[in-house]
């Protein structure tokens, strides 16, 4: 009986190709292409209502107006909230992890928004503004209505987010998700705002 | 040759259909502000998802040139945070 050696040569791991975009990025942004195809199918529905509206009488007269002033406000909000958010983002991208003010800040300026929007539709309902009060109303409500859902989805992770941050568990891929749905929420907002509220 | 010319006649009466019906509402709205809303409803949603899709396209091209050329940094995955804990 005799032992042979066998003498296997080294072969290095074949190295894995670079992923161009993570798997979490991938997925949100698909996420985001279905909602921007929502919104732009509510938003064509409402064009195309107004512009049958009887007599060319939009909003129709017995129904209240939108606070379009009142409403700007929140924007600003909203729009602030999706700025800090970007260089809160970017920083945290080139390494910098004190990003916890800033995070926390734009989700403050987030909820703000939607807490606005709530007093602003108690006050629409108190007008006489209901989802069945007229076309106008079931389409503020479904339109507006399906935004503050979302803004309401987008808060709850940016909070989260902050909660990872805080116990040094938050990995870039996660922070740049949430970034993008924030992003979506922000940035379909004027959108909506210009063609409802005016 | 019959059966082209049954075709064309398919085809030519397929054709002539809507106009005779007056069935389209982007074509055949009486007031021109419907007829725009029509119009430019449609363009959008027929050009959006084609621009979603050419604009991802173009930013997946970009990036992977960026791995090539040895900047990319996909998210995270080099990152000394990345790894939870």
């Amino acid at each position: 009986m005799t032992a042979e050696a066998r003498i296997i040569p080294f072969r290095p791991r074949p190295r894995r190709p670079e992923k161009m975009v993570s798997n979490g990025v991938m997925g949100m942004l698909l996420v985001v292409f279905v909602e921007v195809m929502l919104f732009a199918g509510f938003i064509s529905g409402f064009l195309i209502v107004k512009a049958r509206a009887v007599g060319s009488v939009w909003p129709p007269p017995d129904q209240p107006r939108l606070p379009f002033e009142r409403t700007a406000v929140n924007t600003s909000f909203l729009i602030l909230s999706g700025i800090v958010l970007l260089f809160a983002h970017r920083a945290y991208q080139r390494g910098n992890k004190s990003i916890g003010l800033p995070l926390m800040v734009a989700t403050v300026l987030g909820a703000a928004f939607v807490a606005m929007q709530g007093v602003e539709w108690v006050a629409l309902l108190g007008e006489g503004l209901t989802l069945t009060s007229s076309l106008y109303g079931s389409l503020f409500y479904t339109i507006i209505g399906a935004h503050a859902a979302h803004a309401v989805v987008a808060i709850g992770l940016l909070g989260w987010a902050w909660l990872r941050l805080q116990s040094g568990r938050l990995p870039r891929e996660h922070l740049s998700v949430v970034a993008l749905f924030w992003y979506f929420v922000v940035l379909v907002w004027p959108f909506l705002y210009f063609q409802v509220y005016l | 040759m019959r059966a082209a010319l049954v075709g064309v006649a398919a085809v030519a009466l397929i054709a002539a259909f809507p106009d005779v019906a007056h069935a389209c509402p982007v074509c055949f709205d009486r007031d021109d502000e419907a007829r725009l809303a029509f119009l430019a409803t449609t363009g959008l949603l027929t050009l959006l998802p084609l621009g979603l899709v050419a604009g991802t396209g173009w930013w997946l091209r970009k990036r992977a040139r960026e791995v090539e050329d040895g900047a990319g940094d996909p998210e995270g995955r080099r990152h000394p945070d990345s790894e939870p804990g």
